[in-house]
């Protein structure tokens, strides 16, 4: 499954940033509208880098389907920083 | 014909089992049988009595936490098991050439790694010795606790 939230806060000493949550399933619409070009960069370097376009393709794919369930905390004294895919 | 009795024969028209294991199981399931249930497990096809398998890890976890200059740090990652198998895969994607420089580089730098014997065949393998893997430290000139588990 694709991931379809990222949760991201992050605070400083001077700089507190409410948790976002971005929702990345309406990356979708970009992505389906720019496919023909996407498809040709990812060709085009496959080639240069004389890989089997689509290997590279699963591959990418595979890790874009893994990611949700990631979650990184990183908590100091005076900063935060929340990273968590869903 | 309850289930029990149709799966014994289904295995022996298969081949599974041999018709006196059949019989074996067959009295087995009778209500007045005599057969033991050492007997019956005995008699029963290979894979019948392996234990069932452990629940498999879904993610491997890092925790840190370490007190520099009296103020507490923590860090809490989790990472997707999936992730780990696909970003190994990443290294098929490398072409032969850089990865005969980065086999190269590592091992100047000490590292006898080999990346091109990065294989999906030996993923599994490493991904099965990551599930037992535990690591405590606990560094206390350093008031850091270091631990990684999977879960």
């Amino acid at each position: 499954m694709t991931p379809n939230f990222a949760v991201l806060q992050v605070e400083a000493p001077h700089f507190r940033m409410p948790r976002l949550w971005l929702p990345l399933f309406l990356l979708w619409i970009p992505v389906i509208l720019l496919s023909p070009i996407i498809f040709l960069v990812i060709f085009g370097l496959s080639m240069a880098g004389q890989v089997s376009p689509w290997r590279a393709i699963a591959v990418f794919w595979a890790i874009t389907c893994s990611l949700p369930g990631t979650h990184v905390h990183v908590s100091t004294h005076e900063a935060k920083v929340l990273v968590r895919i869903l | 014909m309850n289930e029990n009795r149709r799966q014994i024969l289904e295995m022996l028209a298969a081949g599974k089992i041999t018709a006196d294991e059949a019989e074996k199981l067959l009295a087995a399931l009778e209500p007045d049988s005599t057969v033991t249930a050492r007997q019956f497990t005995a008699a029963a096809p290979e894979g019948w009595n392996d234990p069932p398998p452990k629940n498999r890890a879904k993610y491997l976890r890092v925790l840190v936490e370490a007190n520099e200059k009296g103020e507490p740090t923590t860090v809490n990652v989790r990472v997707p098991m999936q992730l780990l198998r696909a970003g190994v895969r990443l290294a098929s994607l490398i072409p032969k050439q850089a990865q005969e420089q980065l086999d190269e580089k590592l091992s100047a730098h000490g590292v006898p790694l080999t990346v091109s014997q990065i294989k999906p065949e030996n993923l599994e393998e490493l991904i099965d010795h990551l599930e037992d893997l535990s690591v405590d430290v606990d560094a206390k000139e350093e008031k850091a606790k270091v631990k990684v588990f999977c879960e």
